[in-house]
């Protein structure tokens, strides 16, 4: 036998619980934010023991990089107002544009790589530092691609056919991840850059 | 989202259950994103690893205590791993090894947080599911694949993962290094990294559970000690584990694609690897900054566990509930500030040493604190010698006699010559093995009734818990010796070593108390499963107990509560109360059902409900008196 609970007893759960899984989000940022502490801390603690850093002027390509990437979190702020605003295809465009952002910021890290690998800073090197700046820069890559996806959901969001909290709730979780991986890029690029 | 279909319990009717049933065998047992299926999907893994790491256990004690005699029939399993009946020395690294593995992270952190984390909190907190059942189940799924990839490296070659469970780099770097650093440290990597993902993934939706969800009433302050220990040890987990991926990520990176992260000046046989400037030492930083959390994250579980079920069982409030919560609060703050201290070794600055040692010292201040509330809760009460109640008892003597060892290890001057000792095997073995265990246990034995519907046999419970209880001070205790006579850990055959020969009698005795608690096992171990088939029926609160979990149906139910979640409205301890009916008083009962019991600090300052109590007390005094008269 098979009941529902009836309308009364389900008003505790009636409203939609998404504040706990926008929490969720954020005990992510932290966690994340911690492993690249690990990273900058052993860097830290490398260069103080050895008496060097990297050593490297880094390629103009990561300062244009930053830029698009500044860029991109600022149209996704703009989308996000789209929507609270109630403009959904103004908020549909804002996104496109911060897709497209993202994938050129992921085009110019690429690109960056490649001129520091004909610089002959290499990946594999007896420098741990100079190999630092690829891991923090890659596995930052890897926080982009998951941003993206987040953008995605949010601009499929706006297709479907799916309440406004829903649509809002996307557009949040997208919103957190993707500011957060701002403001961590401008981090380790300022770090990296003070600590050459 | 909206609808939830439950079983309804009151008519159960056998026949037609399954036309009308929405759960498919695949969506209820394996892919379940039922909080309470989880938890038992988390324990009996965990019971599976357990008994395989007790199992490599005794094969590394039968080695130790009998390093000459030849056993024709490990060979027959272990093949040439044993060849002529002796297990070889590679392999008996690997043994120690995964066996540290297992235990710490597969058994203590997973099986054990795993278990209650998802069981407790949302049961004891009023909360249907957890934040995202989704990735609770996908932490589940996780862990099992990092079981098997760990249990893997058993089938391949050159065997298991063989540097250590804190596997220190350059041995668990240089894949050429010894048979157990190829593919087997490969396997140990990608397997860990699976494991934190799951950990974290369970971590960050029990914080979020605990503090987005609880239901009406339930302020921090009234959350029983469990939830503040399994909340504590969540945080714990998401503070620390991401290090520990840092430092995994970069070892990988060394073994694999010619990074120097942690080598430097290494000349293998008469070759000279490339690798330079990098350092070992910076290895252990990032890997102990993990790694001393780690060890309140195995306790912490079991200390919450065990002060709930002595509260229970002793029919007494838990003593300093307050003081409880801060001691774990300090405990987990100041669990990041003392990994130095395994590291004294290493060539650290004195001074930094110093620093080190005091940090640690001062950790046994909040853990004096527990301890002698447990004590004190236990004092003068109307104690119930349940089985839970006997392993929690057991916890609290494990954690005090392993921890008196600690503060030697925490002197930087002492530590220096304990340091990879028995020594060092025998403290936390007790203090984080034995204790987290019995936690754990005591965990298994309080909530199997509400996990299965039924009570475990409790004979078979007592004879479980006295030889489990006995064997393990046989078994740590005399290692203690061991150490401080400088007997290092870790070494293959003690007749090798002139000093070491006096101790073979002792390894003889400690392998055959080692071999007592294995069986002691098979007691548990039937017990349980039988149990979960034949036990007796549960009754709905059958130790008497608060908390919430208690005023949910026997039946398992999608949704925990059939109707409207019970709303709070007292603390979860108060166990006979002066002037109570009853030795116990639920959550779920206002304190207007309870005039004759409440107390002026019960209202917390509410003005109207201490009016109105004094006017029942000043009208009831008058009734007595008139009666009196």
């Amino acid at each position: 036998m098979v009941y529902t609970l009836d309308k009364k007893n389900l008003k505790d759960n009636a409203q939609p619980d998404l504040k706990p899984k926008k929490f969720v989000v954020w005990l992510f940022v932290v966690s994340s934010l911690i492993m690249f502490g690990g990273w900058t801390s052993y860097y830290i603690v490398f260069s103080a023991a050895k008496g060097k850093g990297h050593g490297l002027v880094l390629p103009d390509l990561f300062m244009y990089s930053t830029a698009v990437l500044l860029l991109s979190s600022l149209f996704l702020f703009l989308a996000s107002r789209a929507l609270k605003g109630g403009d959904i295809s103004r908020q549909r465009i804002f996104l496109f544009v911060t897709l497209a952002l993202g994938l050129v910021f992921g085009y110019l890290q690429v690109s960056a790589w490649g001129s520091m690998v004909r610089t002959g800073a290499f990946f594999s090197n007896n420098n741990a530092a100079i190999s630092m700046i690829y891991v923090v820069s890659g596995v930052h890559l890897l926080h982009i691609v998951a941003g993206l996806c987040l953008v995605l959901s949010a601009l499929v969001g706006s297709y479907l056919n799916i309440s406004f909290e829903r649509r809002k709730f996307r557009m949040d979780i997208a919103g957190i991840f993707w500011h957060f991986i701002d403001i961590l890029w401008i981090y380790l690029y300022v770090f990296l850059l003070l600590n050459s | 989202m909206s609808t939830i279909s439950l079983h309804d319990t009151h008519n159960h009717d056998g026949h037609d259950d399954h036309g009308h049933h929405k759960e498919t065998f695949f969506t209820k047992y394996v892919f379940s994103q039922d909080h309470k299926m989880i938890a038992k999907q988390f324990l009996i893994t965990g019971i599976i690893m357990a008994v395989i790491a007790m199992g490599l256990s005794i094969l590394f004690r039968i080695q130790l205590a009998w390093p000459d005699k030849n056993f024709p029939l490990l060979e027959t399993f272990l093949g040439k791993w044993a060849e002529g009946g002796r297990i070889k020395p590679d392999f008996f690294l690997a043994l120690v090894t995964i066996h540290g593995t297992i235990m710490v992270f597969f058994v203590l952190t997973a099986g054990l947080s795993g278990t209650f984390s998802n069981l407790l909190i949302p049961l004891q907190l009023g909360v249907r599911d957890m934040a995202s059942p989704f990735l609770n189940m996908l932490s589940y799924w996780f862990f099992f694949l990092a079981c098997v990839i760990m249990m893997s490296s058993f089938f391949i070659q050159t065997g298991p993962a063989s540097a250590g469970w804190t596997v220190y780099p350059p041995l668990s770097a240089l894949p050429t290094a010894i048979s157990g650093s190829g593919l087997g440290m490969t396997l140990w990597l990608i397997s860990m990294v699976l494991f934190v993902a799951s950990s974290l993934m369970g971590g960050i939706n029990y914080v979020s559970t605990v503090l987005n969800m609880r239901t009406k009433g339930m302020d921090l302050w009234k959350m029983p000690l469990t939830i503040w220990a399994f909340l504590l040890t969540a945080i714990l987990g998401i503070l620390s584990f991401p290090v520990l991926v840092a430092g995994v990520v970069l070892l990988v990176f060394d073994r694999s694609f010619g990074t120097s992260f942690y080598l430097s000046d290494i000349v293998m046989g008469t070759q000279v690897l490339p690798n330079e400037g990098g350092s070992p030492i910076l290895w252990q930083h990032l890997f102990w900054f993990l790694g001393h959390p780690e060890v309140y994250i195995v306790i912490m579980p079991a200390m919450g566990l065990s002060s709930e079920i002595m509260s229970v069982n002793s029919r007494k409030p838990i003593f300093g509930y307050h003081a409880m919560v801060y001691s774990l609060i300090g405990i987990t703050i100041l669990s990041f500030i003392v990994w130095g201290h395994h590291m004294f070794v290493t060539g650290m600055n004195p001074l930094l040493g110093g620093v080190f040692m005091i940090t640690t010292l001062i950790i046994a201040v909040p853990s004096a604190v527990k301890t002698f509330n447990w004590l004190a809760t236990l004092w003068r009460g109307n104690i119930r010698f349940t089985p839970g109640m006997l392993f929690a008892i057991g916890m609290v003597s494990f954690f005090i006699s392993g921890g008196l060892t600690g503060i030697f290890l925490g002197n930087a001057s002492l530590d220096i010559n304990l340091h990879d000792t028995y020594f060092v095997v025998a403290h936390f073995h007790l203090v984080m093995g034995s204790a987290a265990i019995f936690g754990m246990l005591a965990g298994v034995y309080h909530w199997f009734p509400k996990m299965f519907g039924r009570m475990m046999n409790p004979k078979l419970g007592y004879l479980h818990f006295w030889l489990t209880f006995i064997a393990a001070y046989l078994v740590f205790f005399p290692l203690h010796f061991l150490g401080l006579d400088g007997v290092p850990r870790r070494y293959y055959a003690f007749t090798e070593f002139e000093f070491m020969h006096k101790w073979l009698t002792v390894n003889v005795f400690v392998t055959w108390s080692a071999i007592l608690g294995a069986l002691a096992q098979v007691a548990f171990l039937w017990n349980f499963f039988s149990s979960i088939f034949v036990g007796k029926r549960a009754p709905q609160n059958p130790w008497e107990a608060n908390t919430l979990e208690w005023t949910t149906p026997v039946e398992r139910l999608h949704g925990n509560w059939p109707g409207e979640i019970p709303t709070v409205y007292r603390w979860p301890y108060d166990y006979s109360k002066p002037g109570a009916e009853e030795d116990f008083i639920p959550q779920t009962v206002p304190f207007s059902q309870t005039m004759s019991s409440n107390m002026p600090h019960d209202f917390e300052g509410n003005a109207d409900a201490e009016r109105i109590q004094r006017e029942w007390e000043e009208h009831e005094a008058a009734a007595a008196k008139s009666r009196l008269d």
